[in-house]
């Protein structure tokens, strides 16, 4: 009787050093919590997207920036795909007793206030906000309005000046990006309201 | 060469999880600038970021070799990513730690050894052999 022939096959496994894991792994966290507790301490936080919250107010005190500029636009907001609205660009500004609020229908009449409020000025870098109203004393300096030959119409018409002063302002916004935004004293409150802002 | 043979020559699970956390990570800065082209943003740093960790992962699939000094640097940067990217929502810096580790943590297959006297080149796969049935 001829001898039964069979093909085994074996192969080697690459294998893992769990000990090695955990260490590398608590180490990379302990960088993460040191870095953001850095950021929280120093009350920093960088490129903060605020869109598809949607028609939000702005309210504050005081603003004063430099290199503003305007240009109108059709944008998203919390009701429609599209809306008209306009782009504000300002590079550097401070803001007094900024307040950020959104107010969410829960039930029938019943409402709620989600609140960003801070106490000292906030500090901000390469701000873009799409408004739809904005209501407030306006001041600026070399302010120029210019038309411009486009196929886009979002290009035709521009609004620029070198600094932008808004006192006792309320802005109904549509969309917020911050390149870099310093809030100190940021207080963050959620509130039952009796009726919702307009 | 068979797909489980591929996978256990590498840090298959590390590099799996830094290439999703690295498309976690780009997909936060990409949508920014999309929405808010705005000169010199932070945004161009989490794109770097995010393509430096998808990168990363793609190399480590294939150069396993290397896969404890890539571990390192997908850590480094997944923390990093938190500038500029909010680190894909920091789901992606999560995933590129934990992604990072294993890569840290993963061993090579032991070369096997046929006979003391016979060197085989290594593979990390054993030939088939034929053995007697008993």
């Amino acid at each position: 009787m001829g001898k039964t022939i069979e093909l085994k096959t074996t192969i080697n496994k690459g294998n893992m050093n769990k000990k090695v894991f955990w260490k590398a792994f608590a180490s990379g966290m302990v960088v993460l919590a040191a870095l953001l507790s850095f950021m929280g301490i120093s009350g920093t936080a960088y490129a903060i997207p605020m869109a598809g919250v949607g028609n939000f107010y702005v309210e504050f005190d005081h603003l004063e920036g430099n290199g503003y500029t305007f240009y109108p636009k059709m944008g998203e907001s919390s009701k429609e795909k599209s809306a008209p609205q306009g782009t504000n660009l300002i590079k550097d500004l401070t803001i007094d007793h900024l307040q950020l609020y959104k107010d969410f229908n829960i039930s029938g009449d019943k409402w709620i206030r989600v609140k960003i409020a801070a106490s000292k000025p906030v500090h901000i870098s390469g701000l873009q906000q799409d408004a739809s109203v904005i209501n407030a004393d306006a001041k600026f300096s070399n302010l120029a309005l210019k038309e411009k030959q486009s196929s886009d119409w979002q290009k035709q018409f521009q609004q620029m000046s070198s600094t932008i002063e808004l006192n006792h302002a309320k802005i109904k916004t549509h969309y917020l990006f911050q390149e870099k935004i310093v809030m100190n004293g940021m207080k963050v409150t959620v509130e039952r309201i009796n009726k919702p802002a307009n | 060469m068979s797909v489980r043979q591929w996978k256990y020559e590498r840090p298959f699970t590390g590099s799996l999880l830094t290439l999703i956390s690295g498309a976690l990570t780009l997909w936060v800065p990409l949508n920014l600038i999309v929405k808010a082209f705005l000169p010199g943003t932070v945004s161009v740093i989490g794109i770097f970021f995010g393509g430096m960790i998808l990168l990363l992962g793609a190399i480590a699939m294939s150069f396993p070799q290397f896969s404890k000094v890539l571990g390192i640097i997908t850590i480094f940067l997944s923390i990093l990513s938190v500038i500029g990217a909010l680190g894909g929502f920091l789901i992606g810096t999560l995933l590129g730690i934990t992604g990072g580790s294993l890569m840290i943590a993963w061993n090579p297959p032991a070369p096997h050894q046929k006979n003391d006297d016979q060197n085989v080149a290594y593979t990390g796969y054993e030939s088939p052999e034929l053995v007697e049935a008993k």
